[in-house]
């Protein structure tokens, strides 16, 4: 079982920013974002096209050259492309939406249609199969107690910057106050001169850009993937719901707990011979937290009144 | 004033879904037959099982994004319990009930899944209930795919059919001489047809009875429901359970309308098809969703011709993707510009839902 | 048997770290009318929710009757004859008017699935009655002209009056209106004020959470004052008028 535990770290870690990615918009703008997922596929995708040699021709119906540029440079640009992407989601079609009064299950519903539009424009335009980031292959070393590759550490260690640069942003910047404040409330926020709109909008760039990290974190460990943003939703959900919906802090130890359990009850006895089946233990795991206490582990109960 | 709108409308979605099928005349001048009675077929299954996803959403307000799990409760408990073949070694199995009982049987364990999956529903707000079923429904396909030894995993079943298709009447195998179509898939069909007109009779009967009127009372306030003596856990476990069972026939059809079950078959995106065709019928209305999912279909069954534009010699994944590419715009479209789809009460619109 | 209608002993409520209610005893009686005041946050609608079973207290006892329903879910406590309303209304927006009444007269053997696919003449008489019951309610209240308007047309006002409506029309022994005047016009106010009167006097007991002082000194028998969650005062209007803590916990802590 502890052999898997670095693989379960990998695992947490890209569920863990995804989560609190999704967690962060849901607590702004009460959106359950099931287009979450491509827009992780969308950062490794992008990735992939700005870091691929010129020569490469699988991509994009043969008719594009991908870019060659250094790696690091890639995923930063792929990260800035996805947030522009989230930014523009915004304002083309949840901001209509909202000032439309439309309510939160429709707009659940059009992020679904959504969701499963943008996976095929990548199997369609992007790429029908499997990819891998031009990097070379690197040996396993140890670790403590676990063992993965020298790159994927690297990734796990940004991983854990990066959690705590949010933690910090969202608990001491101006910013992250006023994202509080409209969760709280939007009417109260646009009464105090907190602009509610400027708000979701960074919410949305942001949220984006962490999907994108965790799109990049995903391809550089595993590999790319049309339909890998679809894949890992569910594990997403997962460690949000666990953490408790709408609270940062939660989903990111929400998202680690699931992606360690995931990995690791493949070595549970009576999975031997089921390994397919490791998402469905997490995945139960998830119903069974939600019937018993449904604010998940770390959410607050909603007052009623 | 108000029925005379609401006929206007149906006459509206009368004359689109003819043109539709016209359309398929239209475009096919050969064989336009059996492409017509192979999308009616899936057009009859689907419906079905709209029919039952409305029950959930438009009569109860329940978001379940779990339909094809239930579908799939349905169809692998019926066809392991007749005479079929599983697995790798397609390990025969040559006993089994008479097909109409394990149907009824299939359907109640359909319903009785759906019972379980509603459970959590007792405390949980609609866009939980839509990660929970649709989990749910990951795991269900996860377990069917492991569970070889019972499902016959990834390698599926097959050898049923003879099950339905030795009571096939013989009028539709002369016909099928004459006018050059599948008769194993006419005679699902025509059962599909036949078992949607009865489901409807019930669910009319029920919509307007006492029972109905509870269940759409707790769609609007549960908090009121309650605050009036009523149960509302245990109505909308039962608006669950009747929704699970119709989804369960229809899942049951659908295996037999493929002739062999794969684990592919009830994914997360058959769940998002039957929407996007309850969506297109109309959400609450009760035959919404037939005229829905013929209009639905022709437009899967024709957009190949539009695939070919885009990719000259698609290949059957673009071709797929293609078809899911335009039912994703589909939803989307329509949850926006017109959310009461084709038959949907304006009044009795879930919009503002929050 | 205790005489009285309810009883609270010891009840404890809290969200995170805020009482929201801490009462030590509270006793009702049969066929008074009795508000409930108290500011802002006093906890006056979780109390409402903690005796109609809505949320559950975190200790202490409740008995209705003189039977204990500390643990019971809100439709038993309605169906024992306890019947409440919302402070902010909940009618069943996308049904009619008569919808809304017919399924809130509506018995639970009558809302039954096999009864509703066997359709027995039995269900279509007892409809028939109930029908004619709404209609006779609607009247009562004069608003039997809407009874095919779904009730997301209704004005504020209307829903109050719909709520009331649902709520009588199965014949209750008791009635907790959460603040049945909020934004009404003070008309329909007049109107409702005088049909809660009329509701008290039939018999029925009735205990109300209501902002509008003057109507609830005008109308009540006996006035009970919460406060940060605790009873600070109890007894009739003229003793509440008087009272030192009450007009400290008004105007003490609230003077903005």
């Amino acid at each position: 079982m502890l052999d898997q535990l670095g693989n379960g770290l990998l695992l947490g870690i890209i569920i863990s920013v995804a989560s609190v990615a999704l967690s962060l918009l849901y607590g702004v703008t009460r959106i359950v974002n099931f287009a979450h997922g491509e827009i992780i596929a969308l950062g490794a995708i992008a990735t992939l096209f700005f870091s691929s040699p010129i020569d490469y021709r699988i991509l994009f119906l043969d008719k594009f050259s991908p870019l060659g540029l250094n790696f690091a440079l890639s995923c930063i640009l792929a990260v800035i492309v996805c947030g522009l992407f989230g930014g523009l989601l915004e304002l083309i079609l949840f901001r209509p939406l909202r000032k439309g009064n439309v309510g939160n299950i429709a707009v659940l519903v059009v992020t679904i249609g959504l969701s499963i539009f943008i996976r095929h424009l990548y199997l369609l335009f992007a790429t029908g199969k499997v990819q891998n980031f031009p990097l070379e292959l690197q040996r396993r070393q140890t670790y403590l107690f676990f063992d993965m590759t020298p790159r994927n550490l690297k990734v796990l260690i940004i991983g854990i910057l990066v959690m705590i640069l949010i933690g910090l942003l969202l608990t001491y910047t101006k910013l992250g106050k006023a994202m509080r404040a409209v969760r709280d409330s939007e009417e109260l926020s646009s009464v105090s001169g907190i602009n509610s709109d400027n708000i979701i909008l960074i919410t949305w760039i942001s949220s984006s850009m962490l999907a994108g990290l965790a799109g990049v974190f995903q391809a550089t460990i595993n590999d790319v993937r049309w339909n890998m943003g679809f894949l890992i939703l569910l594990l997403i959900f997962a460690g949000t719901v666990l953490g408790g919906i709408g609270t940062s802090f939660g989903a990111m130890v929400g998202g680690l707990i699931i992606g360690i359990l995931v990995q690791v009850s493949v070595g549970l006895p009576f999975m031997e011979g089921h390994t397919e089946a490791k998402n469905a233990v997490a995945l139960g795991i998830m119903i069974v937290i939600l019937l018993f206490r449904p604010q998940g582990i770390f959410g607050q109960k909603e007052r009623i009144s | 004033m108000n029925s005379l709108l609401i006929s206007k409308r149906f006459i509206f979605t009368v004359v689109i879904t003819s043109l539709s099928i016209y359309l398929v005349f239209l475009l096919n001048p050969e064989g336009a037959l059996r492409i017509l009675i192979n999308l009616l077929t899936f057009a009859g299954i689907y419906g079905l099982s709209a029919i039952g996803l409305n029950v959930h959403f438009g009569w109860t307000g329940l978001l379940n994004f779990g339909h094809a799990s239930f579908m799939g409760m349905g169809a692998y408990v019926t066809l392991l319990l007749m005479p079929h073949a599983a697995g790798r070694e397609g390990e025969v199995t040559t006993t089994g009930l008479p097909i109409i009982i394990a149907v009824f049987v299939g359907i109640a364990a359909a319903a009785l899944f759906g019972l379980l999956l509603g459970l959590p529903a007792i405390r949980l707000r609609g866009d939980y209930l839509a990660i929970v079923t649709i989990a749910a429904a990951e795991i269900f396909r996860l377990l069917v795919r492991d569970l070889e030894s019972i499902t016959g995993g990834v390698y599926g079943i097959i050898s049923y059919t003879e099950n339905l298709q030795k009571f096939r009447p013989e009028f539709i195998n002369s016909l099928s001489l004459s006018y050059e179509f599948a008769p194993s898939q006419a005679w699902v069909g025509i059962i599909a047809w036949v078992s949607i007109i009865l489901t409807l009779f019930l669910l009319k009967r029920l919509n307007s009875s006492p029972w109905g009127r509870a269940l759409r009372a707790v769609r609007e306030d549960e908090d009121a429901v309650r605050a009036m003596g009523k149960n509302a856990v245990w109505l909308k476990l039962q608006s669950f359970m009747l929704g699970a069972g119709i989804a369960g026939l229809s899942g049951v059809l659908l295996a037999f309308n493929y002739g062999s079950l794969e684990t592919t078959v009830f994914v997360p995106l058959l769940t998002f098809y039957v929407w996007a065709i309850m969506i297109l019928g109309g959400v609450g209305s009760l035959t919404g969703p037939i005229f829905g999912s013929i209009i639905f279909w022709v437009i899967i069954s024709e957009t190949d011709r539009l695939a070919y534009i885009f990719f000259e010699n698609a290949n059957g994944q673009q071709l797929a993707g293609f078809r899911f590419l335009l039912v994703g715009l589909l939803i989307m479209l329509l949850m926006i510009f017109r959310p009461s789809g084709l038959l949907g009460k304006k009044e009795e619109l879930l919009l503002d839902v929050k | 048997m205790s005489s009285n209608l309810l009883e609270v002993k010891n009840l404890k409520k809290s969200f995170g770290g805020l009482q929201a209610v801490d009462i030590k005893e509270l006793k009702f009686k049969k066929n008074q009318l009795t508000s409930i005041i108290g500011p802002n946050g006093a906890g006056k609608t979780t109390f409402f929710d903690l005796i109609s079973g809505f949320q559950t207290a975190d200790s202490g006892d409740i008995f209705l009757n003189g039977d204990d329903i500390s643990n019971s879910h809100p439709y038993q406590i309605a169906r024992m004859g306890m019947i409440r309303t919302f402070q902010l209304t909940k009618v069943f927006d996308r049904m009619t008017v008569l919808e809304n009444l017919m399924f809130s007269g509506s018995s639970v053997t009558n809302d039954s699935f096999t009864k509703s696919i066997i359709n027995t003449k039995k269900q279509r008489n007892y409809e028939i009655e109930l029908k004619d019951k709404s209609y006779e309610i609607m009247e009562d209240l004069n608003i039997s002209h809407m009874a095919d308007s779904y009730a997301r047309e209704l004005s504020g006002g209307q829903k109050k009056l719909l709520e009331l409506a649902r709520s009588i029309i199965n014949n209750p022994d008791t009635l907790l209106l959460d603040e049945p005047l909020a934004g009404v016009n003070p008309k329909l106010a007049e109107d409702l004020l005088g049909l809660i009167q009329k509701l008290a006097s039939s018999g029925i007991s009735i205990l109300m959470v209501e902002h509008n002082i003057e109507a609830v000194m005008k109308i009540s028998e006996r006035i009970v004052v919460l406060s940060e969650g605790t009873l600070i005062a109890d007894g009739s209007p003229n003793e509440i008028r008087n009272d030192q803590n009450v007009i400290e916990a008004y105007l003490g802590k609230d003077d903005g």
